[in-house]
Order: C-alpha cells, then sequence, then structure tokens
C-alpha cells in the first residue's frame, strides 16, 4: 500500500499546489514574461515589474526563467506559443541563439518585447528596450577616474565573454580610461558576471598586484565578490565600483565599501515592455522604433538613499 | 505447479493481491505518465491537444535519445556524465563546419562539406568521444564516473576553445557552397511530425532490438549483471563496454545536431546538465544504477515523465524553483517504488518456492 501511497501523494501535492490561483481570471489574454535566472535580483526585479504592470493592464502572466539555456528559451517559447499567450516579453538568452525562438513567436503572430539585452537581427522583435549600457560605462568611468585621482593602477573585472553587453561596458570604460595618461590598467580578468568568481578572481590578482588603487567591474555581483575579497585582506582603501544599480550594491554604497555604480533603468524598461505589449495587442502597433535604449544614472553616496528597485524611490518622505 | 488454483488460493489468501500489486507495480512509470497527463488535462484544457502533444514530444526527444544512450551505459553497470559536453562538442563541430568550412592552411584552400556530411562528420566526432570514454575505463581500469567526468570538462572546454566562447550563428550555409539545409533537421516535419521525434522513435526501435534481440544486448545485461560470470562465459567485456560508450557518444552527438539545428545558432553552453535529466529518464524508467535490469521502453517512458511534467508545469505557470521540488520528488518517489518492486517479487518467489516444496 505504501507504494500506491506515494504516488496517490505525488498527484494531491501536484493538484493542490497548482489549484492555488492561477486559473482564477479565465478569459484574459496571457502574456509571459521571460528572463535568466532569478537569483540574480536584476531580473528578479525586472520580471516581476513586468508582470505587474501587465496585469495591472488586465492580462494574465506567465513567469519563465530560461537560466541562459537557448534550447530550454527555445522550449519554453514552444510551449506558450502553443497555449495562445498574446505576447512575450523576453530578457533573452544570446543575441545570436535567441533569432531562431523570436522569430518562431513572430510566425505564430505572437509580439516579441525584448528587454536589457538585443538580438542580433532587427525586424523579427516588435520592440527592442534596451539600456544605454554605453553612456552607462562613460559617466562610470568618468567618476571611477575622478575617484582616482586620474593616475594609478587599476584592474578591470568583465563580464561573460560571450555576452555582448560585457563587451559594450568595456568598451565605454577604455573609451574614457584610455585617455586619461595617469590611468593604468594592469589586469583584465572575466569572473562571468558572478561573485563568487568575483571574490576568487580579485584574491589572485591581489596577490600579483598588491599596488592597485582601483577595480572597476562589469557589473555589480562582481564588483560585490570583488569588495569582499578587498575587505578580507584588509584593503579598503581600493575604490571598487559596479555597474547595473541592484539594491545590494546600493546598500553596500551606503555602507561605504563599493564607491559607485551605474543604475540600469530596469523598471523603466520593465514597464515600457509592458506598456507596448497592450499598446500592440489592441492597436497592432507600438509607435515607437523597434530600437529604444534609455539612459542610465550613475550612483554615488550622495545619491543612493534616493534609489531603490531599480527605480526612484517615491518622493513622499522628503 | 500442479496444484489447481483453489487450493493455492486457500493455502495463500493474499497470493491474488500480490500479484495485482506486481502487475500495478511493474507498469508504475506508465500509470505515472497517466496520471501525471490526466492531471494537466484536467487542469488546462488544450494540453492534450494534437498540436501540443507534438511540441512535447519534440522536447523529449532530447531527453530521450540521450536516455537510449545513457540506458546501454547504465545497464552494463556504467554511468556518462560527459553526455551534456558532447552534446556541446558536437553543435560548435557542426556550426563551425557550416560556418567556417574545413581550413586547410598549408593547402591554401578551404573545404564546406554537403550538409549531410556535416552531420556525418558531427556523429563520427561524438563516436571518437564515446570511444575515448571507453578506451579509458577498459584499458585503464578509470572508474566510469571519474572516466566521463574529465570528459565532461574536456568536452565542454573544447566546446568553447573552437570559437573562443563565442556562438556561431545563422546556420543556414551558404547556396554557392551547396551547403543549405541544415536548419531542416530542426524545423522540418514528415506528415505533421518533427523530424527529431521521428529520429527518436527509430533509435528507440533500433536500440530495443539491439538490446532485446542481438548478443551484443544480452552482453551488456550479462555485464551489469555480473563482470565476471560474464567475463567466464566469454563474453568480450572490454569491447562490449567500449561499444557502449560509443553509443552514448553517437546518441549525444545527434542531440547536438538536433538542438543547433533548431537554433539555428550553435552555443558551447549547449546542453549543460543534460547528463543529469538523461540519467533521471533511465532512473525513472525502471532501470536499475547497479546495471543488468532495466529496458529500452521503460527509459522512453520516463522521459515522457519528465518531459510532460516540465511542460506542463510550465504552462500552469510554475517558478522553475517549485519546477525541481516537484522534479526532485518523483524522480526518487519512482526509485522507492522501484525498491519496493524488488522486495515484493523476492518474496513472490519464495512464497512460489515454498508452494512446491
Amino acid at each position: 500500500m505504501k507504494k500506491f501511497l506515494l504516488i496517490v501523494f505525488v498527484t494531491v501535492l501536484i493538484t493542490t499546489v497548482s489549484s492555488l490561483g492561477i486559473f482564477a481570471q479565465e478569459g484574459a489574454k496571457t502574456i509571459a514574461v521571460i528572463v535568466p535566472p532569478v537569483e540574480n535580483p536584476f531580473f528578479g526585479t525586472m520580471q516581476e515589474i513586468a508582470a505587474a504592470k501587465a496585469e495591472e493592464l488586465g492580462y494574465k502572466t506567465i513567469k519563465l526563467v530560461h537560466d541562459d539555456d537557448a534550447n530550454k528559451q527555445m522550449e519554453l517559447f514552444e510551449t506558450v506559443i502553443a497555449q495562445g499567450v498574446a505576447a512575450i516579453i523576453l530578457d533573452n538568452a544570446g543575441a545570436d541563439a535567441t533569432v531562431a525562438a523570436v522569430q518562431k513567436a513572430k510566425d505564430a503572430g505572437i509580439g516579441c518585447f525584448l528587454v536589457d539585452r538585443e538580438i542580433t537581427k532587427e525586424g523579427v522583435a516588435v520592440s527592442q528596450i534596451i539600456s544605454n549600457n554605453y553612456q552607462g560605462a562613460t559617466i562610470l568611468a568618468e567618476y571611477f577616474a575622478e575617484l582616482m585621482n586620474e593616475e594609478g593602477k587599476y584592474v578591470e573585472l568583465t563580464g561573460k565573454d560571450t555576452d555582448t553587453n560585457a563587451h559594450i561596458r568595456s568598451q565605454g570604460y577604455h573609451d574614457v580610461l584610455d585617455q586619461i595618461p595617469g590611468m593604468e590598467m594592469v589586469a583584465q580578468q572575466t569572473a562571468n558576471w558572478s561573485q563568487t568568481e568575483g571574490y576568487s578572481v580579485m584574491e589572485t590578482i591581489l596577490q600579483q598586484h598588491p599596488d592597485i588603487k582601483g577595480v572597476i567591474c562589469g557589473n555589480d555581483t562582481m564588483a560585490l565578490g570583488a569588495q569582499a575579497a578587498l575587505l578580507t585582506a584588509g584593503r579598503d582603501d581600493v575604490i571598487c565600483v559596479g555597474f547595473d544599480g541592484s539594491d545590494d550594491a546600493i546598500e553596500s554604497i551606503l555602507k561605504g565599501e563599493l564607491k559607485a555604480t551605474s543604475l540600469q533603468p530596469v523598471a523603466e524598461m520593465a514597464t515600457q515592455a509592458a506598456i507596448q505589449a497592450d499598446l500592440w495587442i489592441r492597436t497592432g502597433s507600438t509607435g515607437k522604433p523597434e530600437k529604444q535604449s534609455i539612459d542610465m544614472v550613475l550612483i554615488t553616496p550622495e545619491n543612493a538613499d534616493q534609489y531603490e528597485k531599480f527605480a526612484p524611490k517615491p518622493q513622499k518622505k522628503d | 505447479m500442479r496444484e489447481d488454483t483453489s487450493t493455492q488460493k486457500r493455502r495463500l489468501p493474499y497470493f491474488n493481491k500480490t500479484d495485482l500489486l506486481q502487475l500495478f507495480l511493474r507498469g508504475r512509470v506508465f500509470l505515472a505518465l497517466i496520471i501525471v497527463s490526466a492531471v494537466f488535462a484536467l487542469l488546462s484544457p488544450g494540453f492534450l491537444s494534437v498540436t501540443n502533444i507534438i511540441i512535447i514530444s519534440k522536447h523529449v526527444a532530447i531527453n530521450a535519445l540521450l536516455g537510449i544512450g545513457m540506458t546501454f551505459v547504465i545497464l552494463s553497470g556504467g554511468i556518462d556524465l560527459s553526455v551534456g559536453s558532447i552534446v556541446g562538442l558536437s553543435a560548435m563541430i557542426a556550426g563551425g563546419l557550416i560556418n567556417e568550412g574545413i581550413q586547410m592552411n598549408t593547402l591554401g584552400i578551404i573545404l564546406f562539406p554537403h550538409t549531410w556530411m556535416v552531420i556525418i562528420i558531427t556523429l563520427i566526432v561524438g563516436i571518437i568521444m564515446g570511444a575515448i570514454n571507453g578506451l579509458v575505463i577498459t584499458r585503464f581500469k578509470v572508474a566510469p564516473f571519474i572516466a566521463t567526468l574529465g570528459m565532461l570538462y574536456v568536452a565542454r572546454g573544447l566546446a568553447g576553445l573552437r570559437n573562443n566562447g563565442y556562438t556561431f550563428s545563422n546556420l543556414v550555409g551558404k547556396p554557392e557552397f551547396g551547403n543549405t539545409g541544415f536548419d531542416r533537421l530542426g524545423a522540418g516535419s514528415f506528415l505533421g511530425v518533427n523530424y527529431s521525434i521521428w529520429i527518436m522513435v527509430v533509435f528507440a526501435l533500433v536500440a530495443y532490438f539491439v538490446s532485446k534481440r542481438l548478443p551484443f544486448g544480452r552482453h551488456v545485461y550479462a555485464i551489469g549483471g555480473n563482470r565476471r560470470t560474464a567475463e567466464l562465459s566469454g563474453v568480450r567485456v572490454n569491447r562490449t563496454e567500449t561499444i557502449v560508450y560509443m553509443i552514448s557518444g553517437f546518441c549525444s552527438a545527434m542531440v547536438g545536431l538536433i538542438i543547433a539545428s533548431q537554433l539555428v545558432a550553435a552555443h558551447p553552453a549547449t546542453g549543460e546538465a543534460f547528463e543529469l535529466t538523461a540519467i533521471a529518464a533511465v532512473v525513472l524508467g525502471g532501470t536499475s544504477l547497479m546495471g543488468g535490469r532495466g529496458s529500452i521502453g521503460g527509459t522512453i517512458i520516463g522521459a515522457f515523465v519528465i518531459g510532460v511534467l516540465v511542460d506542463g508545469l510550465v504552462v500552469l505557470g510554475f517558478s522553475t524553483f517549485l519546477q525541481n521540488v516537484i522534479k526532485g520528488i518523483v524522480i526518487v518517489g519512482a526509485i522507492v517504488i522501484d525498491q519496493v518492486q524488488l522486495r515484493i517479487q523476492e518474496r513472490i518467489i519464495l512464497q512460489k518456492q515454498e508452494l512446491n516444496l
């Protein structure tokens, strides 16, 4: 009988959990929101904001995660297309490998609204709403140089080599820093966007170059990892800056650890994606060009307390 | 047994009940599949529509193909952790052959092989990777777990090295080189059913035939059951084991081709962690990790249980975290039932022996 109970148990588990909601609103159109692993608060917040806006506009939502796996992303696309979603909001799993999936949605008459990351082909997605990574990188690099008094050795931690954003950000940093004669880059290493790798890579670099004055990172998680390594080594004099503007980074800036970050207008992008998806579903057009870029904001200890969840705080308190 | 059934019943009142129970347990994976499908069909109308079943089968095909190779490996008492990495490597090999061709620097020419040549070369690469696994295991007496763990890293590293971590995109080939049509493998269909599903069906039938009807198949079971006995009975253990890993490499390369073709792009991280879902499908299908016991059919059904579960949970909008929890419970639950069945079988054999005494 034990065996039978087990099967019953599993079935009951599946049925009870699934009856917790989801089917509440019948008839409403559905928008799928597909993002990279939500362990990174950046994507989690983006998904929540986009889904909340879509629900506010009267849609049902399905929230999914593609784990940066293009094959899984394709499978998710096929599944939601078969389920008849009206639109897909997507932060994709690779500029090249995503084109086929977005094309498939387009062929099925479903609009894709890309946020944060672009794809290499135009005319497939309805909108590509991206933050101006290059502009964000240059303002951050300018502030970084200012903090270092425009001279000294520094290290750069770059993101995943396969990610276009890693290259654009690095390009932005160097277009500023390479113009300043006193700034010397002694090491450039990838930490694959990861906090753990940021920590271990920083430890290694510190062994080789104990005389560094600053660290500029391709995102916040790597910066937080590097910062932890610097603190462990007792090097709180080293200037460390990140990129993205996550709540963790802002908290660190307020504590006086990280010195700056560039804030991604995640809330703005996610909200825009939902609004444009709604417009497109109702009228067949967003009235905007496919590629839209939104400027980033420099976060320093002076303004860090005014931002949370990738957006300016509501101004009620003042 | 010569005694008539009435005396049997009197002497062993619950004999029939255990018989039924055993039947139920034998078909447990199938039952699980029916239950899971029924639950999702109930919760989500249209889940069992023809289009959706085809989509699910397409997703299942990938895991099932890996599972077929993995079944042979596990039946022989081994394990293959390198399948996911070989999927990634094969995708990169195929992508490179289509976009860059074979560069012969000494001759100063570039060869662009025909699409079907690309497929054959890629499959051969898969078989070679499998053969290396097999040779390391049989000749150098390295435990399969370690040997294939090494291959997991090597093949994944090679996949990254092939194009320095970059993706080969837009794998459609050029008409002037005569290497177009690669994308048809993933996108094309026959009688409304995708090629990848047909490939799964053909592989499954061939694998079933090989495992049940050919001496090779019986040898695999024999090695997994008792390696020493098999050796003493004249089975060429080393050769059989090497072939088993070559089959697994071959299946992995096939999956790499299918994925690269479906995405029309080859990414070096393709197939990460696929080995675990493949092992899950095999184990769910009732194949014992100890070797010697299991079947191809079970693996296919196991792959379907996982596929239906994953797609169903996606349709219902479950979070990835919860999806993983449920997947884990189902796999362990299946093994628990598996163990119970073994014990009951033993008891029944004992009872029958008692009766005969």
